[in-house]
């Protein structure tokens, strides 16, 4: 259905808006602009954008992406949530009657599982492009608190990684138990506090009850809302920073050469931004060759990726079967237990450097588990206030002056994804390397 | 003039929204399709065109569509075997190819299909509504159907369907014989003549030797060592091989070699891999004692009450509430009144000879008398001669001084 043209009535009095309702085939820019005041939800965009920062080669809009795997998770949490019983007895078949009688029960449930995993994806993609564009830096504009901003988004990924990981437990098949009796171990590696913080963890010594309430409580409750919270805190932030980083350096090389300066605007956006924000500086506003009208160029593109993402996912999750393994059995363990995927690398790290010599054994789980992705996560965390380069290097990708930084983190990011790699498919029964085409030993089966 | 600011961006985001758009129309139709596109559609449409052939469009209006299942709530088991399988319960198709089929009449008679549904008997996965990941075998469930494939892969030297009688024998471990299941009835006849508890503990009997064989079922298959088994990895191939030759599988063991033939290891495995903790109510087992045991004093006193003077009213049920203290009989329950003095009671109470009482009886023995110790009239004289024999032992006793205590109201 086409957008009704609406012609654009002059206020009737200062202050009132004339009109209702909006259009996203607006005939003129303040018609554009109306759209972004009187639509609540388009309302936490600027009127113009910058199609620098549109340009699907600077961001890949992987931010987007995530945020439509959010919704999507909890779309089809919603129904899922209905359906599941958490309780160690009827949990697993529960989840084999969604897989098998529930109308569009198994599609429902491929979506949930395959956008969690992509949306982990997604999430590490986006920081690695924010780390390469040096995006966590402020630029020109006042008031920015970006490092604050790359800090939210690192504890969105932890977030991500936690719900992902409550998840897991949650179908109470042998995977399930598992992947969480090992991930929960290497947290109780930590000296001193460690079995303390795994007792707290899953509510006992035991996987049990305790843990699969637990888990299910802080995976449909405590940790999507944490996360909501946390992503309209990141949104928010971006518009008070001015933006993405990339209208920094669009400005700066702008300034260079420099326009003779028109009459300043200031907005304020409903009074609470500080200062003048620089995306609506008029300079920028009435350069035409820089920006767009939001509505309905942003929103386009946004409704392309969003969209898109839904897109790929429903047909991703015809064809890609979420599998359900032996119900949960403690006394067997399956050959071998792996941790998440995303948790492999360190899984990996744990069995490379559990060392033994003789009949000592030094093991390799407070090293792997916690020291080394502890040092990670604090030097990534404080990054922002440890990078020296110049407000120049914000929102470029590969700028000079970061290169070395640049290069370290891609080494990191790289040695992550192959020993993730290795993990996920080159380990096999009592974690020996198998390659692709060397089969791994024949499963026995009962009969 | 208001104007509006050009743009680059419709002419290239508008026709990838559009394809967008396609994909979105793309994904519905697939997940739509990937719902409906099960086999049973199929079979539940063509039993249809049977039984309307066969009976008329009238009967076949009555088969029920959609998604069946069997609920079994004290076995926690959901069968949708019926789904397809909808002849089970029909007469009429016993000569029909599966899946519409009749089940054999004999089984259900003590099988109640509402009481066990399908997979408790045949194995396969209850939830799954696809002959692949019901039948089996199929990656990540460990109970395939044991049907006559499953037999045929195994080479079974008896009937190729005798598999299934493992599960017989999950309820059925207590008996010594259970008819139908022949395989299992000789495994078991070998576990006698061969003496196995000799070295193996088998329901709470036998040496420890060897190890416990009581619950074996449940060692799961990852706990077999398979490093000397030639051809398939499993539970059962293994119990087979180990049976044949214990030394070829395990080089240390001390299990002497039966030389047992194939058929006879084949029945041995599956009895082995029978002895399992399924989670099955305690009233599906047969042979289970269900009894409180009863002391050695109180054994050897109904022995002496049903071999004494009073030995009429042990065995047609009359202790149950009356003692008969002259004769030397004590009610467990002493709800009636003493009958040694029974002649005189029912003049005083109610006014009638004991012969009168007996024929036309009132209040609760009336009760008695038509439901649960029903007496013919040639009896009932044997009853009033019995208590007759006890009221003269009564005053017998009374004029000796020599009379028993005994209850009664």
């Amino acid at each position: 259905m086409r957008a009704k043209r609406v012609q654009t009535q002059p206020p009737a009095a200062p202050g009132v808006h004339p009109r209702r309702w909006w259009s996203f085939r607006p005939v003129s820019d303040r018609q554009a602009g109306d759209a972004i005041v009187s639509n609540f939800l388009l309302h936490w965009f600027p009127a113009k954008s910058f199609k620098a920062s549109m340009a699907w080669s600077y961001s890949f809009w992987l931010g987007t992406i995530s945020a439509a795997l959010l919704f999507l998770l909890v779309l089809s949490g919603l129904p899922l949530l209905f359906l599941y019983i958490p309780s160690v007895e009827r949990a697993y078949a529960s989840v084999k009657d969604i897989e098998y009688v529930i109308t569009f029960g198994s599609w429902i449930r491929a979506v949930h599982r395959v956008s969690a995993h992509l949306m982990v994806a997604a999430v590490f993609l986006h920081l690695v492009r924010v780390f390469l564009t040096g995006a966590y830096k402020n630029g020109v504009g006042q008031g920015q608190r970006r490092q604050w901003n790359w800090v939210l988004g690192v504890a969105m990924l932890l977030l991500t990684l936690f719900l992902s990981f409550t998840g897991y437990l949650l179908p109470w098949d042998q995977l399930a138990f598992w992947a969480v009796t090992v991930g929960t171990n290497i947290a109780s590696s930590v000296p001193f506090i460690g079995p303390a913080v795994r007792e707290l963890l899953i509510g006992g010594r035991e996987i049990e009850q305790a843990t699969l309430i637990r888990f299910y409580v802080l995976h449909v409750l405590f940790l999507p809302m944490a996360i909501g919270m946390l992503f309209a805190y990141h949104m928010w932030r971006v518009r008070k920073d001015g933006g993405l980083a990339r209208t920094d350096s669009a400005r700066l090389a702008e300034e260079k050469a420099e326009a003779p300066p028109s009459k300043s605007k200031t907005y304020t956006l409903l009074g609470i931004a500080r200062g003048t924000a620089p995306q609506i500086r008029t300079s920028t506003l009435e350069a035409r060759d820089t920006t767009v009208n939001s509505v309905p160029d942003l929103t386009r593109r946004i409704a392309i990726v969003i969209l898109g993402t839904i897109a790929a996912v429903g047909i991703l999750a015809v064809f890609v079967r979420s599998p359900l393994e032996e119900p949960a059995n403690p006394l067997i363990t399956p050959n071998p237990a792996k941790a998440p995927w995303y948790f492999l690398w360190l899984q990996e790290i744990v069995t490379d450097t559990t060392v033994r010599i003789g009949s000592f054994t030094v093991n390799g789980a407070f090293l792997g588990g916690v020291l080394l992705p502890g040092v990670l996560l604090a030097l990534m965390t404080l990054w922002p206030w440890l990078d020296r380069s110049p407000a120049g290097a914000a929102g470029l990708w590969f700028a000079q002056s970061r290169r070395r930084q640049n290069v370290v983190f891609l080494i990191l990011v790289a040695a992550v994804l192959i020993l993730t790699v290795i993990g996920t498919f080159l380990r096999g029964p009592y974690w020996h390397f198998y390659w692709p085409w060397q089969p791994w030993p024949e499963l026995p089966s009962r009969i | 003039m208001e104007h509006r600011t050009d743009s680059p961006y419709p002419k290239k985001d508008r026709p990838i929204l559009a394809i967008v758009g396609v994909l979105l129309v793309v994904s519905t139709v697939l997940f739509a399709w990937s719902d409906r596109k099960h086999d049973w559609r199929y079979y539940q449409y063509a039993f249809k065109g049977q039984v309307a052939e066969k009976f008329g469009a009238e009967q076949a209006g009555t088969i029920p569509r959609g998604v069946q299942q069997i609920w079994v709530s004290e076995m926690r088991r959901a069968d949708r075997c019926i789904t397809c399988h909808q002849a089970t319960l029909w007469k009429g198709f016993e000569n029909a190819e599966n899946p519409f089929k009749t089940h054999l009449p004999e089984p259900l008679k003590a099988h109640p299909i509402e009481q066990f549904g399908c997979t408790s008997c045949h194995g396969g996965q209850g939830w799954a509504i696809d002959a692949a990941a019901a039948h089996g075998p199929v990656e990540h469930w460990e109970e395939p159907l044991l049907g006559s494939q499953l037999g045929e892969a195994y080479t079974l030297s008896a009937d190729k369907t005798a598999l299934m009688q493992m599960n017989c024998n999950v309820c059925h471990r207590f008996d010594r014989e259970t008819p139908g299941a022949d395989e299992i009835n000789l495994a078991k006849r070998l576990v006698l003549d061969k003496g196995c508890r000799a070295c193996h503990v088998i329901n709470d009997r036998g040496g420890t030797i060897g190890p416990d064989l009581t619950w074996v079922g449940d060692k799961a298959p990852e706990q077999y060592e398979y490093g000397r088994l030639s051809g398939q990895k499993s539970a059962f191939a293994w119990h087979v091989a180990h049976f044949k030759d214990p030394r070829a599988l395990v080089p240390e063991t001390v299990m002497p070699n039966f030389h047992l033939t194939t058929r006879e290891a084949q029945a041995l495995a599956m009895l082995t891999l029978s002895w399992r903790r399924a989670p099955i109510p305690a009233d599906y087992r047969p042979g289970l004692p269900r009894t409180d045991p009863q002391t050695p004093e109180e054994v050897a006193e109904e022995q002496r009450m049903k071999t004494g003077p009073g030995a009429w009213f042990v065995k047609t049920g009359c202790f149950v509430c009356h003692s008969v203290a002259s004769l030397g009989v004590k009610s467990p329950a002493q709800i009636g009144p003493d009958l040694s003095t029974a002649v005189e009671d029912t003049q005083a109470r109610f006014g009638r000879t004991i012969d009168d009482f007996l024929r036309e009886p009132t209040g609760t023995m009336a009760v008695v008398l038509s439901r649960q110790i029903v007496l013919t009239p040639q009896e009932k004289a044997v009853a009033v001669q019995k208590l007759r024999e006890a009221f003269a032992e009564h005053q017998k006793q009374k004029a000796e001084g020599t009379r028993p205590e005994a209850g009664g109201h």
